[in-house]
């Protein structure tokens, strides 16, 4: 047997700070951001504000056609514009070398730099010209003549797997970009003894990320390198694409992450604006700059994935969930990058927070000529969560029963294992859905006014996942290296990639907590493929569960060093000594203690001068098929979430009024309860706008109609309703110092709880996202005139008895 | 084209060189090198680019460089008082009221403006105030924390 790397490292954990001894970790707000007073400044570079010396500017070329072939490409014109200074078009990139995201599927990849032979969506990508000024550089764009045989486009998912529809890639697939299934136990004869069964169809919307940041990059060519400065959240996953993409060896290129201004999944594919003003760079030997205007971040950059679903499920009439069929169809848009996760996501996601024996589930993910879908925060959870917990609800008035106590029944329990391998370990569920109850008067429901509804809900999510984007030995891995300096401080080198949600702030903690330094003695380096160790990049919730965990065996490495260093000068046990305010305690006198500086010194006087240095990465124990299989466990750790929502809605106008929101979160030990708040805080903006506000519009010809912040509306601070976190649960064993993700989980619950908060205010039954004002004015009308109650599924069982049997599926999954 | 342009910059009298074409937006970042004012959308829905012109918060992607001649703008590099940093800025920090930070600039000379002409504002008038800067990292909730701290802070005359 191999040893694992909780064993391999466990001589580092003998000195690890005990929690008792805690000074800044869950301690409230001791300390601020690391990054703070730059931002607050004006300071703090993003990749937009890099300016070289002589930079040029690259502006895309973009089709305006949903599907059609390229018959020609004319750049004459725009070449002969003063100031243009070269233009590319797809042949200047090596055939084949495609862009996607999972490094083992990359001759699969489909998603060329620049369209060569036809565009797939409006926006695609098709020819790039480079100026000496952003201005010029657009009028060029402009001047570039593509020929083009417009092709008919397929932009309903279900559509696009019928028979006859046109291929958006691959001929006689029915458009299947991913084929995913997951079966456990006996589905059916579950079913066959169950005591209530139904199904249910549910839909949501497409959305987008909207960082508020826009997508760009600025690149430089010398000695045989390109550096570029990209908006992504993650340096090395970029890199590897980016050198895939121009047919270079990655030790040619340099990615470096600036200040990044939010990324919630968006950033984490390989773009055309990274590509081009790298290639120009090499062309012209000029530094070439690549910012996105905002239309083209909507139709150019990647959106979260449309659901559809139907649901069967299986109870006793006590209210036991005995089995689950589902089938999830995902709209894929024109590529697959990072959105091939989606499937398998979906299923998971649909094994918790509830316990479910026996399940047969499949994923389909078609193509169609959209903007790609792909990863984006609470990755497929959203979605899965809005439709299977708003499904929970309708089983519990079908039931009779207390829909809060039907979720109580059948949540997961601490140290669970799921039906296809998913191991839990501290588990607060139970916790967080009656924190919630209690906090929003669950009890006295019955009091509400007209108009008037709670929603209560419940998630869970991966902490940590481990899917391997590149191929590494250990897959999918965090590592960080340490540095003290005698000088009296420390330097930690991060792989991890703060995209916003502060890890360099988590990083830079769990270091000073180890060595007894101040926050402001320890410097982070941070997510630059020349100078900090790998780190597979801000995704899947594993920043502060596998990053953290990976500083704190770096900095265990280092100080285990110098502590066995003093163990031997002072005759006792490394584990004896202790690190705290600048100084290195003998264990048991007080009075024998020596300054930080001190103690490196004496290391090195001992050591040939060498300095005291750590190295440490963390990866989950995982198997590596999991994403094949769907199998085995995915994450080490997982955490959960309920929410509750008040909503008064004016039964008049369908107006909604979102008046109290509580979010209960077991995300372990908080690192500080400051960052987890503001995480929740920032999950119940997107879960609102998830559920009433946003959504991209399309006509017939798959042109986007709302490509603005104008017309694609997300919640202001007028919006906001208050919102009360609760930290639920237990310092988990296998997080650093005790944490768990606090995130991306936070997203999942917020979308049924509006709903259902909605549902119950209206007694309407809405089955699709999103719920605006006017979808309910228009509903109680109907009702008022109908009686019907049911809305948003309309269509959908036709729709899915018409789905295809799977075959030729060029990316499957299955067991 | 360009003219020469006139205007108060943070408390200094300046004389710049502008392209009548370019947004004062541009114009700051690229011309004066000033970037704490940040590009979000260009269209004047977010909030990014957001500074005072002659004490009133505006969208700097929606007026021209040579529209400031003769005005006054302060952007987030012209707040902060012999090195020391506005109690806005301060309250940012202490209240952990930002995330990403893109938003930040153009959220903090909101909050200022608001102060400036309301010391004593109610929840709701925070929240009117910056509903044209938008936020999608924190929900708005430690920002409003902020400023409302800000506004205390300010009435004591720290």
């Amino acid at each position: 047997m191999a040893l694992t790397s909780k064993e391999y490292y466990a001589e580092i954990e003998k000195v690890y700070k005990k929690p008792e001894d805690y000074e800044l970790a869950g301690k409230g707000n001791g300390y601020v951001r690391v990054d703070a007073e730059a931002k607050v400044t004006g300071r703090a570079l993003y990749t937009d504000d890099i300016d070289l010396p002589g930079m040029y500017y690259c502006k895309l070329v973009r089709s305006p056609y949903a599907h059609a072939r390229i018959l020609s490409i004319d750049c004459s014109e725009a070449l002969a514009l003063p100031g243009v200074k070269a233009v590319l078009t797809g042949k200047d990139f090596p055939e084949g070398h495609n862009l996607g995201n999972p490094e083992a599927f990359k001759e699969l990849a489909d998603k060329e730099p620049l369209c060569r032979e036809k565009v797939r969506m409006v926006g695609d990508e098709v020819a790039a010209v480079c100026a000496i000024s952003e201005e010029l550089a657009e009028e060029a764009s402009s001047l570039v003549k593509v020929e083009y045989e417009v092709l008919p486009a397929v932009i309903d998912p279900f559509e696009a797997m019928a028979q006859d529809a046109p291929a958006v890639h691959y001929p006689d697939t029915n458009n299947i970009s991913m084929y995913t299934t997951m079966v456990a136990g006996e589905p059916d004869k579950a079913f066959a003894e169950a005591d209530y069964t139904d199904k249910y169809y549910y839909k949501t919307q497409q959305m987008v990320h909207a960082a508020i940041e826009p997508h760009g990059a600025t690149a430089k060519y010398e000695n045989g390198e390109f550096t570029i400065w990209t908006t992504t959240q993650g340096a090395y996953v970029s890199r590897f694409w980016i050198a895939w993409g121009l047919g270079v060896p990655e030790s040619a290129v340099r990615v470096i992450k600036p200040s990044l201004g939010g990324g919630f999944g968006g950033k984490l594919d390989a773009f055309a604006h990274e590509l081009c003003p790298a290639k120009f760079a090499q062309i012209t030997g000029h530094p070439v700059k690549c910012i996105l205007k905002r239309d083209e971040v909507f139709l150019g950059t990647r959106t979260r994935h449309p659901i559809a679903f139907e649901i069967e499920t299986a109870f006793t009439k006590e209210g036991k969930l005995l089995a689950k069929r589902c089938k999830h169809v995902l709209d894929g848009g024109a590529y697959g990058g990072s959105g091939i996760a989606a499937n398998a996501l979906s299923l998971i996601c649909a094994t918790f927070p509830y316990k479910v024996d026996n399940i047969d589930m499949t994923a389909r993910r078609p193509y169609t000529n959209k903007p790609a879908s792909g990863a984006m925060r609470g990755y497929s959870a959203c979605q899965v969560h809005f439709a299977h917990d708003v499904h929970i609800d309708e089983v519990a008035d079908a039931l009779g029963i207390d829909p809060l106590e039907l979720r109580r029944k059948n949540g997961i329990t601490p140290y669970y294992t799921g039906p296809t391998g998913l191991q839990y370990t501290t588990c607060a569920f139970d916790e967080t859905l009656a924190e919630c109850a209690n906090a929003v008067k669950w009890a006295a429901r019955d009091e509400l006014g007209e108009g008037e509804g709670i929603g209560l809900a419940g998630s869970g999510f991966m902490s940590g996942t481990g899917f391997p984007v590149l191929i590494t030995p250990h897959y999918a891995s965090s590592s960080t290296m340490v540095r003290l300096n005698r000088e009296g401080y420390a330097t930690v080198f991060t792989g991890a990639n703060d995209i916003g949600q502060g890890s360099d702030t988590v990083m830079t903690m769990v270091v000073a907590e180890e060595l007894g330094l101040r926050m402001d003695e320890v410097k982070c380096v941070q997510s630059d493929t020349t100078l900090t160790p790998w780190d597979a990049g801000s995704f899947g919730s594993r920043v502060t569960f596998l990053g953290g965990n990976a500083a704190r065996r770096a900095v265990g490495d280092a100080k285990l060093k110098l502590l066995s260093h003093w163990a031997d000068e002072w005759g006792c046990r490394p584990e004896d000594i202790s690190m705290k305010d600048h100084r290195v305690f003998a264990g048991g006198d007080a009075e024998k203690n020596i300054s930080f500086s001190e103690a490196c010194f004496g290391y090195e006087e001992k050591n040939f001068g060498r300095c005291v240095s750590g190295v440490g990465s963390f990866a989950h124990e995982g198997d590596k098929d999991i994403y094949v299989k769907n199998r085995g466990n995915y994450a080490p750790a997982y955490s959960f979430s309920a929410s509750a929502a008040k909503v008064k809605v004016d039964l008049e106008t369908g107006e909604i009024d979102v008046q109290d929101f509580i979010f209960g979160h077991d995300c372990g030990r908080p690192l500080n309860i400051r960052a987890v708040e503001g995480q929740i805080e920032g999950s119940v903006l997107l879960g609102l706008g998830f559920t009433c506000f946003e959504e991209c519009l399309y006509g017939e010809d798959g042109r986007h109609r709302n490509p603005t912040f104008r017309d694609y509306r997300f919640p202001t601070a007028l919006d906001m309703p208050s919102i009360k976190s609760i930290t639920c649960g237990q310092p988990d064993p296998e997080g650093p110092m005790g944490a768990k993700e606090a995130g991306e989980g936070s997203t999942a619950p917020v979308g049924p709880a509006i709903g259902i908060a909605i549902n119950r205010a209206t007694g309407l039954k809405f089955h699709s996202l999103p719920i605006t004002s006017e979808k309910i004015w228009r509903a109680l009308k109907e009702h008022e005139a109908t009686g019907r109650v049911h809305f948003g599924d309309e269509g959908l069982a036709e729709k899915f008895a018409a789905v295809p049997q799977m075959r030729n599926v060029r990316h499957e999954s299955t067991d | 084209m360009k003219r020469v342009i006139r205007f108060n910059l943070n408390g200094e009298d300046i004389e710049a060189y502008a392209p009548e074409n370019m947004t004062i937006l541009d114009f700051l970042r690229k011309e004066m090198h000033l970037t704490g004012t940040k590009r979000g959308c260009e269209e004047g829905e977010c909030g990014a680019c957001t500074i005072m012109l002659d004490g009133k918060p505006i969208a700097a992607c929606l007026m021209l460089a040579v529209e400031a001649d003769g005005h006054s703008v302060v952007t987030i590099e012209g707040i902060m008082r012999g090195g020391r940093l506005h109690p806005v800025q301060q309250e940012f920090i202490d209240k952990w009221a930002l995330q990403c930070g893109f938003c930040t600039p153009g959220m903090i000379l909101s909050a200022i403006a608001l102060l400036e002409h309301n010391p004593q504002p109610s929840e709701y008038e925070i929240r009117d105030a910056i509903a044209g800067n938008l936020c999608r990292c924190t929900g708005y909730a430690k920002i409003v924390e902020a400023i409302a701290s800000a506004a205390e802070v300010l009435r004591k005359g720290a």
